[in-house]
């Protein structure tokens, strides 16, 4: 307690001092988060220009994550036609879909591949895949689409005619007639398949391995079916109808069909890469090549660049000393975003979050208009803010000119504040009173104004595709950044920097004496 | 120096009227100029490389593909072929003739930059969802608003204040839609996602300028000695400046974005500049003439 004592002791300058060398150090940690790689560069660079006198320590170069439009690579949109499930196994069943495919794309190297599984609102089961940086995006869309669909059926009807072979398996023409009808027990329920070797004849099999609840189907199968056929069929198509001689327990079975070693294996293969339970088809694509996606990431580059460029001097131009420090403000605002789209450790965004928070509660507390709803609020805020810290946030095309338009918008809360700030100014309060004022004035209608701008991006996070979440959260984040910017940063530099010393240089602000003497 | 903005505000509530009742007409006319997000289809993006070929020579090509609604159209270093077809077979048919194309002259080949193929199920469910995003932002926003401005309730109630910025909102959205309508019939500019989330934001941005007014309104009723108009015209002109120098600022942001953004979000640019150009103007010259016109509306029937 004795410190924070001592610290309430302090004059409001030396204290906002100390609040400078926070925001210092935060600077340079978001500085370094965000443009790891630069700074990296630079170390190299400067060690190899001193020959190696100075070295300074490198830091961890955390990867920004690119949705597809930037970095080039395939949104596959696929239905899933699941009417022959029962409704209330469709989740679970979806669920299966996806782990399977899952497998197929990780076969392509993808580096994180995204599957998820999507119900529409006319209650449709679709698979989204995103398969970022692919190469080969029409090998993967066939390999994806390829459905070894495995099913096991049942005579509906009356029996045919079979045909019995050597080992003494019924086999049935693919071509004959016979009304089939699904059982329970499909691909889903299988654990493994491998080669193995009839040891009668030893001609090639395909066994089947199933799990618990396969196994037990099976037996409930088998035990129905004495004496008459079971059907294996694979995509559609009848492969292997054996006859069944006596219930099997034990979940094991094999197919005998009429394959060759080579069939046997491709089969084995398709098999454990996994059965898709249902059938799916592709309905919707959205494949970017991956040098469209890097000019991309130039061209945002360069318009950040020149956007920042032209708020900077419009700031500085129109609003002087203040517009100035409102670029300070907006640079480490501009850093703290960069950083917060990236994936951080734990740690790091607890850090990150807190001084931010700390500070605003502290600041209010100065302007002496902090309250528990304000305190409730921005606990929502930065709560929000450390779950997307921790959280890769996918820059997309618009997501970037999310962020390039929030660097337009950041500095409204400035503009409110320094308007305030004139005004009082001209009202013919002290520089120092007119800061403290202006501030404390503006903060309601930055607080409505933004808030109705947060509800807005809530709702465009909720809306559905992926490109709108995305511009939605980085919006998000940048408005709550731009909050602390202006709260913070800004009432800091202003603090420290704006003193008795202005008042015969007013014009610094953008207000000439005469205005002042008038009033 | 003060501007007679509320007392002029026939002019201008006359003015946005007939600018609204324009954007219908041209919706009405020649509607919205939806893109393969919304209408299903495919947009194939493809480079030629030593050689580019002729919008005829590409039709020719694909005679042999049965498509339907084909449009070619060249850019700078590509060409984009639209197509009413969606599925990978048509997508790779193209790709084999514009090939054989490529591989008929010398040296030259082909890249497939981009390519989008949105089945029409998905087109219609986006066009509901984007249709229950904006009103959902209405409602949020009247209920917010009503609640935000509840201690103002003299001499007009709080939830008059709520519908005033929705009216401004509906003359934001019927403008941007009027000036894309015009553009879609004329330049070609289609309708896609990003256009939606272009929306919402201008929605978004719209009201915390119509905010920003009524905050200073909220602020000045209780000690004004001036009349209801005369109060709100002043709020008016102590936000003024601010509005207008937000909205140049973001509008830089966005003229970069527009300039050096690339082709791919031009058109989403475009549409945010219209939006903050139109939003800033409603929330100085709509939102709150509208509450003036509203309460000498009901005092005359009192």
């Amino acid at each position: 307690m004795s410190l924070i004592q001592k610290f309430s002791k302090l004059s409001v300058w030396s204290r906002a001092w100390w609040v400078l060398a926070i925001i210092v150090v935060f600077t340079v940690i978001v500085g370094l988060t965000a443009g790891g790689n630069v700074y990296n560069k630079w170390v190299k660079k400067l060690a190899a220009k001193t020959n190696d006198i100075v070295i300074l320590p490198s830091v961890k170069e955390l990867p920004y994550n690119l949705g597809l439009d930037l970095q080039g690579g395939a949104h596959l949109v696929y239905s899933a036609d699941v009417s022959t499930i029962a409704a209330a196994d469709r989740a679970e069943a979806m669920e299966s879909v996806r782990d399977v495919i899952e497998r197929r794309v990780n076969a392509f190297g993808v580096s994180e591949p995204l599957v998820q599984v999507n119900k529409s609102a006319s209650g449709e089961y679709r698979i989204i895949a995103e398969l970022a940086g692919i190469k080969d995006i029409k090998e993967a869309i066939k390999t994806i689409g390829d459905t070894p669909i495995l099913e096991f059926k049942e005579q509906a009807t009356t029996t045919q005619a079979l045909q019995v072979d050597a080992s003494g398996t019924a086999v049935l023409d693919a071509s004959a007639a016979i009304n089939w009808k699904n059982t329970e027990l499909t691909g889903k329920y299988l654990k493994r398949s491998s080669v193995q070797f009839n040891p009668n004849d030893g001609s090639p099999e395909v066994s089947l391995e199933f799990d618990a609840a396969g196994a037990k189907l099976f037996e409930e199968i088998t035990a129905r079916n004495i004496g008459k056929p079971v059907a294996i069929f694979l995509d559609g198509y009848a492969i292997s109808v054996p006859n069944v001689n006596e219930k099997i327990t034990g979940g094991q079975a094999s197919i005998s069909g009429r394959f060759n070693v080579e069939e046997a294996k491709l089969l084995v293969k398709r098999l454990n890469s996994g059965a898709l339970p249902v059938p799916i088809t592709l309905i919707s694509q959205k494949t970017v090549e991956a040098s469209l996606g890097s000019k991309s990431i130039d061209n945002s580059m360069v318009a950040g660049l020149v956007g920042l460029l032209l708020v900077s001097i419009f700031m500085i131009v129109y609003y002087r000393l203040p517009g100035l420090l409102s670029v300070l403000s907006l640079l480490v605002y501009g850093l703290t975003v960069l950083a917060i789209f990236k994936a951080l450790p734990v740690w790091l965004a607890l850090v990150l979050v807190v001084i931010m928070i700390s500070l605003v509660f502290y600041t209010f507390n100065e302007l002496k208009i902090f309250n528990g709803t304000l305190a409730f609020l921005f606990a929502i805020i930065g709560l929000l803010l450390f779950f997307y810290a921790l959280k890769p946030i996918t820059l997309s095309l618009s997501g970037v000119a999310g962020f390039i338009l929030s660097i337009g918008i950041a500095v409204d809360a400035n503009i409110l504040i320094f308007s305030r700030t004139r005004e009082e100014l001209k009202a013919g309060k002290s520089v120092r009173q007119a800061v403290d004022d202006g501030f404390k004035r503006a903060w309601p209608s930055i607080r409505d104004g933004n808030i109705s701008t947060i509800l807005t991006c809530l709702i465009l996070m909720f809306f559905g595709t992926s490109a709108v979440q995305g511009f939605g959260t980085t919006l998000f984040i940048g408005i709550a950044v731009s909050l602390f910017s202006a709260i913070v940063i800004t009432h800091t530099l202003f603090v420290v920097i704006l003193g008795d010393w202005l008042e015969k240089r007013t014009w610094l602000l953008g207000v000439s004496r005469s205005k002042i003497e008038n009033k | 120096m003060i501007y007679r903005i509320i007392q002029k505000r026939k002019f201008f509530l006359t003015l946005s009227t007939l600018v609204a009742l324009a954007s219908i007409l041209a919706l009405f006319f020649w509607g919205l100029n939806f893109g393969v997000d919304f209408t299903g289809g495919s947009l194939l993006e493809v480079g030629f490389k030593n050689y580019q070929p002729t919008v005829t020579e590409i039709q020719d090509s694909l005679k042999g593909v049965d498509l339907h609604g084909l449009i070619v159209q060249p850019t700078n270093d590509s060409i984009i072929l639209r197509f009413k077809e969606s599925t990978e077979e048509a997508h790779q048919a193209v790709l084999t003739k514009l090939q054989e194309l490529a591989a008929s002259k010398t040296a030259a080949s082909i890249t497939e930059l981009q390519f989008d193929a949105v089945g029409s199920s998905i087109g219609k469910e986006l066009k509901s969802k984007s249709f229950n995003a904006i009103a959902i932002v209405f409602v949020m926003i009247i209920i917010y608003i009503s609640w935000a401005f509840k201690k103002v309730s003299k001499p007009v109630a709080s939830w008059k204040y709520g519908v005033a910025a929705i009216i401004a909102l509906i003359h934001d959205i019927l403008f941007i839609l009027g000036v894309f309508s015009v553009l879609g019939h004329f330049y070609g500019i289609e309708i896609n996602t990003p256009f939606i989330a272009a929306v919402l934001t201008v929605l978004g941005y719209s009201v915390s300028d119509t905010i920003i007014v009524f905050d200073r309104i909220r602020e000045n009723l209780p000690k004004s000695q001036e009349d209801f108009e005369n109060t709100i015209n002043r709020s008016i002109n102590q936000t003024i400046v601010r509005s207008i120098i937000t909205s140049v600022s973001s509008t830089l942001a966005l003229i970069a974005i527009l300039f050096f953004g690339g082709d791919t979000i031009k058109d989403f640019a475009l549409a945010l500049i219209v939006g903050i150009f139109v939003g800033t103007y409603s929330s100085i010259f709509i939102a709150s003439p509208v509450l003036v016109v509203w309460d000498n509306l009901t005092r005359r029937q009192k």
